[in-house]
């Protein structure tokens, strides 16, 4: 019985990391929903505008972070060093420019929270009710 | 009971931690939220109205000889790789920008050379105009031509880059976006006018046209390009190598092209799954006049190792028109030496040192332009009779 209590407890220290699951938030004053094809084109530079219309603010996080790199492996297909090189390209043929970096889950609730028509994306156990989530990829 | 104070001790110590660090991470999640509301106003003054980027390439490259493939030869220095180049993007209005580029190389002494300088209006999602001076779209690379960080290359392929030096346009241009279900169209159309002074002639382009298309779903890419122009082209560096044998050339004797039909298509095809990237491109240049017609491909496949990304590229350009090309610019300079072949086989690595900085080793053998030495150094290599030539580059490219 003492055995599987300990696996029980075990895999309750395990699950949170187990379950972590990436979600797209948005500005609370922004749409409900939004697919996953428009979140891709919004951070491939090919839609700067939100399901509703509102000019997109999307937000990053930075490289190495775990919610980054589930994001862009469910979205956009694409990773770090994809990225980098096809941000150099958009940036210097005057395309566009990449996606804000916030350093920290807590920077990019923060940011999303406050910036009208942003959109970003948290592990699911970061989102409280000061954004909205709009997607889960 | 024994039992039981052996346990104790042991819960106590379980359930305290947690409590100690709840309360601690109560605490640092406060002055997290803090710090970051206040990085938030921080990012709110500045908003992003004026943006600054800017890319750098040096290295070194030498060849075995004279034959001057890439205008490399057993003398070339650092500088002639050497380039920084500072852009500023300017939000004119929600929906328009200002877009300036300043490039300077090392082999123009560095002096800054306004390389982009176009306003950019979106009137709606998918539709972007831009008015000003651009690069000319013909490559799959053209864009980011001198952006060696984004290429995966140590040089874009010589057999398809080199054979058009021009390479912007003072004009305008249209693009449009269709975002289909899980990939994307774009076409652009453009049109304007070139006058430009290149490494081996002086070119003008009048009336130019030109419309491409693109597809990709994110994997895979097809681009094609077509254009066409009225287009004069002088040989400055055939005038100046003349000169320096002491030939002085009869006016006009230099002009290859004037006021010529040039068309140039282009197709390109591109695989990038992360892993392994395939890119190809196959161009045709053709100018009425004695401006060399060329046919030209590369094909070049890369593999990601983590930071280090080997490849290997094979390329190939021959002019169609040396039947066109049998009389002689004067006595003993047949128009034929303007006649180009060449087979290209580069291997190299790309190694990314850390985000915005590669470091690239390339080898690349060219040969069999014994017979068409076109955009070499022709006198050399027909005077030293060279049918081969190897290139050793290094490069470090940079993009902030």
């Amino acid at each position: 019985m003492k055995k599987y209590s300990l696996i029980l407890l075990a895999s309750m220290l395990v699950s949170p990391l187990a379950l972590a699951e990436v979600v797209v938030i948005g500005h609370p004053g922004g749409p409900d929903s939004i697919t996953t094809n428009q979140v891709r084109d919004i951070y491939l530079n090919r839609s700067q505008q939100l399901p509703d219309g509102q000019k997109v603010r999307p937000f990053e996080l930075p490289e190495g972070a775990p919610a980054r790199s589930e994001f862009h492996d469910k979205v956009t297909g694409r990773n770090d060093a994809q990225l980098k090189s096809f941000w150099s390209q958009q940036v210097f043929t005057g395309r566009g420019q990449p996606p804000q970096e916030q350093g920290n889950p807590g920077s990019m609730k923060a940011s999303v929270a406050s910036t009208p028509g942003s959109i970003g994306y948290l592990d699911a156990s970061e989102v409280d009710d000061s954004v909205k989530v709009i997607l889960t990829p | 009971m024994k039992r039981f104070f052996r346990i104790a001790p042991l819960a106590l110590a379980i359930s305290a931690s947690p409590a100690i660090a709840q309360s601690t991470d109560n605490t640092v999640a406060q002055m997290q939220q803090q710090l970051d509301s206040m990085q938030q106003q921080l990012n709110s003054v500045k908003d992003e109205r004026v943006r600054f980027n800017g890319f750098f390439s040096t290295g070194f490259a030498r060849a075995s000889n004279e034959a001057g493939f890439d205008r490399i030869t057993d003398e070339s220095s650092v500088a002639d790789l050497s380039l920084l180049a500072l852009q500023g993007t300017f939000d004119v209005t929600e929906k328009s920008q200002a877009v300036m580029q300043l490039v300077g190389r090392g082999s123009e002494d560095w002096e800054p050379i306004i390389e982009w300088a176009y306003l950019s209006h979106r009137p709606t999602n998918n539709l972007q105009l831009r008015a000003g001076k651009m690069r000319l779209p013909f490559f799959m690379y053209s864009d980011s031509l001198e952006v060696g960080y984004s290429q995966p290359w140590a040089r874009p392929p010589e057999s398809v880059y080199g054979p058009v030096e021009s390479t912007s346009y003072v004009g305008a241009d249209a693009t449009y976006t269709v975002n289909l279900e899980n990939s994307a169209l774009t076409l652009q159309a453009f049109t304007g006018f070139n006058d430009q002074d290149t490494r081996s002639a002086s070119t003008e382009f009048r009336n130019l046209v030109g419309s491409t298309v693109s597809w990709t779903d994110y994997l895979w890419t097809v681009r094609a390009v077509a254009a066409t122009t009225e287009s004069t082209v002088e040989a400055t560096r055939l005038a100046l190598l003349a000169q320096s044998y002491g030939i002085q050339l009869p006016p006009g004797t230099t002009t290859i092209a004037d006021g010529d039909r040039g068309n140039f298509y282009g197709l390109g095809f591109g695989y990038d799954d992360g892993t392994w990237q395939v890119i190809s491109e196959v161009t045709r240049v053709e100018v009425d006049g004695r401006f060399a017609d060329t046919d030209s491909a590369y094909i070049s496949a890369g593999r990601r190792f983590g930071n280090v990304t080997p490849y290997a590229v094979v390329g190939w350009v021959e002019s169609q028109d040396d039947d066109e090309r049998t009389g002689a610019f004067i006595p003993g300079v047949p128009e034929a030496i303007l006649n180009t072949r060449r087979d290209e086989y580069s291997v190299g690595v790309r190694w990314d040192i850390t985000p915005g900085v590669a470091l690239k080793a390339d080898f690349t053998h060219a040969r069999g332009f014994e017979e068409a030495p076109g955009g070499l150094n022709q006198t050399d290599v027909l005077e030293q009779g060279i049918n081969s030539t190897n290139v050793y580059t290094l490069k470090l490219d940079s993009a902030f």
